[in-house]
């Protein structure tokens, strides 16, 4: 089996972002960047499945320079190439564009199943891998948990709301957005590392796919990012008064109502 | 008979053939000793080379050699009886080289001892007193051996020990009662045969018992890594770690066949003595053994047969086995060097494992908490940002940043450092140190983590750190070096300890009550005034539940326990006070502490403390995995601390501090207060610097 995992490389978790002199970005050069974390659930089920059945994982990312070490981390977990789709106006483009860009590599590729994270921890658009499917006519799923290969292709396990999981049977080819959480990841090793550094890692530009109006040419941007802002400080901390019993039920009472978390 | 006019009796001088035979079984016993040695010599030396080994310094190479071989001072100082029959046993031998020469040299008429001549019969008197010494001592070894049978000596009965036991005990007595008889009659010729006979069959026992350890330890000894817990450097793109015997390296070899079983590095092992898997001897003797069926150059893997992956990551890595070991063997960067092959190649498969791991590769602190929640604790705690102009550069480290506990002990040490009006600051960002997962063996991350603080500490000018974490104090001076020049860095008690004379003593600021009842509501307003301070320093996890979930110990039990540090008044104002492994064996720091902690009250000791402590449990990154099997360490520490009776319990760890908050969380109101040396510090200080 032929599996193409979509990378993207976002700001690590724990940064400290600050808005950058256009307003529209972050500034880049004091944050480390990261995997996204979805992403990393989806590369994890592609390892996966091919440990059981045999095969090929390839990445596939869209990014700048930068994103090459965490292609590399992906390598190191145990894919087996990748490819990294250059282009100088990524920062502008919305999912369409990058939709069409990362379809168009993955094409010439004709790989049996394409997996995305469900949505990037930047921009958390969600859209990036639905777009794909489209362009690629292949069937889709979202909220992915798991992915068991089955004789006519493949049943996956989606998740609803309120605890409520879908499975359902797909043929392959298939396009999947995977959710987090959904398995265990594995970490990274010194001999993974090692590895990567021996895996081919292919570069092509948006040229490469052919002329401006060609399908895998990106499209003048439909959605265009205006500002971006931090978000407002509101600290609403509440002290629930009377005996621990009384509090503990008013407690309950608001996670349930009031913040519905519970 | 008076002994002292009697000389040594020789038999009478040999025939040709009987010079023949003898002859024909020294060649006999040489040959089957060779026959024995050399593979292993060879095994040995076939091994791969040790990276970055250097003979120098020398003079302390020779200072150890004499102190622990020639003296015997390890032996003897940790098994006092034992250790001086053991002395005695080895003294006896070398006394016996140049009689035992003689004794051959007599056989065949060449005889240099003359037992009535000046020097030889003034030696033969020597070689007497140390056969006496000797025979005792291998008859109290015996006993020890056969009929105390101590349980870490294992449960197998060893007859060869007893067979050489006995071989030894007839050398000396044949020696001795060739004094009683006259030269050249039958018995003096009897007893001369037996002697003879004895080193004879002894010979060829050496290589494949423990008695090779005669032939070996001292080279190993003289060979040592140098340094505690000295973890090599990988080389080159395929060193993982201990994978195969291809990474076996000839200190590794060298030391596996040193071990001669005596089973102390088990006897101090924590792991061990709570029920564990985990064998420090027979992780040696594993070694060993795969080398002898293997040899240095298979591509088998060592995990498996031969050792326990479940053993290896049990291990806190307290280093007591490798402090223990009188063969000089280096337990830790063995066992270490197992858990490298095993992560380093994805071997090892745990949950909790790939939490931390994963929790460092995407943030900053073996917690699992985001950023910033350190960033808003220093806010809250005012502390000065380190800007370069300043002396010290105040290490939080992962505890002190983000474990509740262990910000209040930084919080107080800091409190101290603005009484004494030490210049510091602390840094905006800080990474894990890497200690945990150095000692678990992720190279790959500990690297990233080493190279990234120390750019940071480049970056920023840092000369001089201080820290409340004896783990991070060794892992930035001694691990980073494999990356880079690490600055100066000490532990908060040696800080402390240099200033003993400035700091608050109780009294002087507060009074501390000597005598009261615990649980006492009544307290006076000075008291008031000491005590509400520690519930400002409730650190915010609201958004950390769940990380703190994901960890194996739960960070955040200090905030529910039912034993608050600063309790009512104590009972006594004695503080038992606990060696961190990191901080004795580690760093032979012992005293620093304990002079700041008799500032506060009267030090007692633990019946296992200084260089014997006895680990909390925590370390290894043993903290950061699942449930203990067996008995928890700390458990088992936090009993023996009680004790000894002392109302408080004195740490210098984060780490420790932490397993005992949780162990004597079971101890309900009966439980010691348990505070850092910081802390017992900062409750002493004047009220205005108590904010
Ligand atoms: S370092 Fe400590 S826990 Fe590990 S084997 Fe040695 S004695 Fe046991
Ligand atoms: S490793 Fe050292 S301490 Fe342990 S049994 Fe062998 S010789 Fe004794």
């Amino acid at each position: 089996m032929k599996i193409i995992v979509c990378i993207k490389q976002v700001p690590e978790r724990d940064a400290q972002v600050r808005i950058d002199s256009s307003g529209k970005w972050i500034e880049e050069s004091d944050i480390q960047f990261a995997m996204n974390e979805s992403d990393a659930y989806a590369l994890e089920e592609a390892l996966q499945l091919k440990e059981k059945h045999g095969g090929e994982v390839v990445i596939l990312s869209a990014g700048p320079e930068r994103a090459g070490t965490t292609i590399r981390e992906a390598l190191a977990k145990g894919a087996d190439r990748a490819i990294q789709v250059e282009s100088d106006n990524l920062n502008t483009l919305d999912a369409l564009g990058v939709a069409q860009l990362l379809s168009a590599a993955a094409k010439q590729e004709s790989p049996d199943l394409v997996l995305t994270g469900l949505q990037s921890d930047d921009m958390g658009y969600g859209q990036t891998g639905v777009i794909m499917a489209e362009l690629m006519d292949l069937p889709h799923a979202s909220l992915i948990l798991n992915v068991e290969k089955t004789d006519s292709g493949i049943t996956v396990k989606r998740e609803l709301e309120e605890g409520w999981f879908q499975n359902i049977d797909l043929p392959l080819p298939a396009v999947l957005m995977i959710q987090s959480g959904g398995t265990k990841l594995r970490y990274a090793t010194l001999m993974g590392i090692k590895k990567a550094k021996t895996k081919e890692l292919s570069k092509v530009s948006a040229a490469d796919f052919g002329a401006s109006d060609a399908p895998g040419a990106p499209a003048a941007p439909a959605a265009t990012l205006e500002k971006i802002t931090q978000p407002p400080k509101q600290k609403s901390t509440q002290i629930i008064p009377g005996s621990p019993k009384e509090a503990a039920a008013t407690l309950v009472e608001k996670l349930k109502f009031e913040v519905r978390i519970i | 008979m008076n002994f002292l006019s009697s000389t040594l009796a020789e038999p009478q001088s040999f025939q040709t053939w009987e010079k023949l035979l003898l002859l024909a079984l020294i060649l006999l016993s040489a040959a089957i000793f060779l026959r024995r040695f050399a593979p292993i010599l060879g095994r040995i030396l076939h091994s791969k080379k040790d990276p970055n080994f250097t003979l120098a310094p020398v003079g302390k190479r020779s200072w150890d050699f004499f102190w622990e071989v020639i003296c015997q001072a390890k032996v003897i100082r940790e098994r006092p009886l034992p250790g001086l029959a053991h002395a005695f046993v080895f003294w006896g031998f070398c006394a016996f080289a140049l009689v035992t020469l003689n004794h051959f040299a007599v056989g065949f008429g060449l005889g240099f001892l003359d037992p009535v001549g000046f020097f030889g019969r003034s030696y033969s008197y020597l070689a007497a007193a140390f056969a006496a010494a000797c025979a005792i001592g291998i008859f109290g070894l015996f006993v020890r051996r056969f009929f105390v049978r101590p349980r870490w000596l294992g449960r197998k009965v060893s007859y060869e020990s007893g067979f050489i036991a006995a071989l030894i005990f007839i050398l000396m007595v044949t020696y001795l009662a060739a004094f009683a008889v006259r030269s050249a009659s039958p018995a003096a010729t009897a007893l001369w045969w037996i002697h003879a006979l004895s080193i004879l069959v002894f010979l060829p026992i050496i290589p494949h018992t423990k008695h090779l350890h005669l032939v070996l330890s001292p080279a190993t000894i003289f060979l040592s890594r140098g340094g505690f817990s000295k973890i090599p450097p990988l080389v080159g793109d395929e060193d993982f770690g201990l994978v195969t015997g291809k990474d076996l390296t000839q200190l590794t070899s060298l030391q596996a066949y040193s071990c001669v079983e005596c089973g102390r590095c088990t006897e101090h092992c924590p792991a061990n003595n709570t029920g564990k898997e985990l064998n420090p001897k027979q992780i040696i003797l594993g070694l060993r053994g795969y080398l002898n069926e293997h040899g240095p150059a298979s591509e088998q893997n060592i995990i498996g047969t031969y050792n326990s992956i479940t053993a290896d990551f049990q291990c806190t890595t307290c280093g007591a086995c490798e402090y223990q070991c009188p063969v000089g063997i280096e337990h830790l960067p063995i066992i270490i060097g197992l858990r490298r092959g095993a992560v380093n190649t994805g071997m090892w498969e745990d949950e909790h494992g790939a939490k931390l791991f994963l929790a460092l590769e995407r943030g900053s602190n073996a917690l699992g908490m985001p950023a910033s929640d350190r960033d808003k604790f220093i806010q809250k705690q005012q502390f000065p940002v380190f800007d370069g102009s300043q002396e010290y550069c105040l290490w939080l480290g992962c505890m002190g940043g983000y474990d509740p506990k262990g910000r209040e002990i930084i919080a107080d040490f800091a409190r101290v450092m603005n009484y004494l009006g030490a210049s510091y600051g602390v840094l905006r960002k800080e990474k894990c140190t890497g200690d945990p997962v150095r000692r678990l063996g992720n190279d790959l991350l500990f690297q990233q983590l080493a190279e990234s603080n120390l750019e940071t500490l480049a970056q920023n000018k840092v000369k001089k750190i201080v820290t409340i974490c004896p783990h991070c104090v060794r892992t930035i001076q001694e691990d980073w070096k494999e990356f880079g020049t690490p600055p100066a860095i000490e532990h908060h008690s040696e800080f402390l300890a240099r200033f003993a004379d400035k700091l608050p003593r109780p009294n002087q600021n507060v009074r501390v009550p000597q005598v009261s009842i615990p649980g006492n509501q009544n307290l006076t307003a000075e008291q008031e005034a000491r005590v509400p301070q520690v519930s400002t320093l409730r650190p915010g996890n609201e958004n950390s539940a769940v990380e703190q979930e994901a960890s194996g110990h739960d960070f955040s039990r200090a905030e529910n326990s039912p034993n608050p540090d600063r309790a009512l008044a104590p009972a006594n104002n004695k503080i038992v006070f606990h060696d961190p492994c990191y901080l004795g064996r580690y760093r032979d720091v012992y005293e620093e502490p304990r002079a700041v902690a008799s500032l506060a009250g009267e030090v007692v000791e633990a019946p296992r403390s200084h260089q014997r402590s006895f680990c909390c449990g925590a370390g290894g990154g043993l903290v950061f995995l699942g449930e203990e099997t067996g008995d928890r360490v700390s458990h088992t520490r936090v009993n023996e601390l009680i004790a000894t009776g002392a109302s408080t319990i004195g740490t210098a760890c984060p780490f420790c501090n932490s397993m005992f908050r949780d162990a004597l969380a079971e101890k309900g109101d009966a439980a010691p207060q348990l505070l850092d040396i910081a802390q017992l510090t900062a409750r002493n200080l004047p009220p205005a610097n108590q904010q």
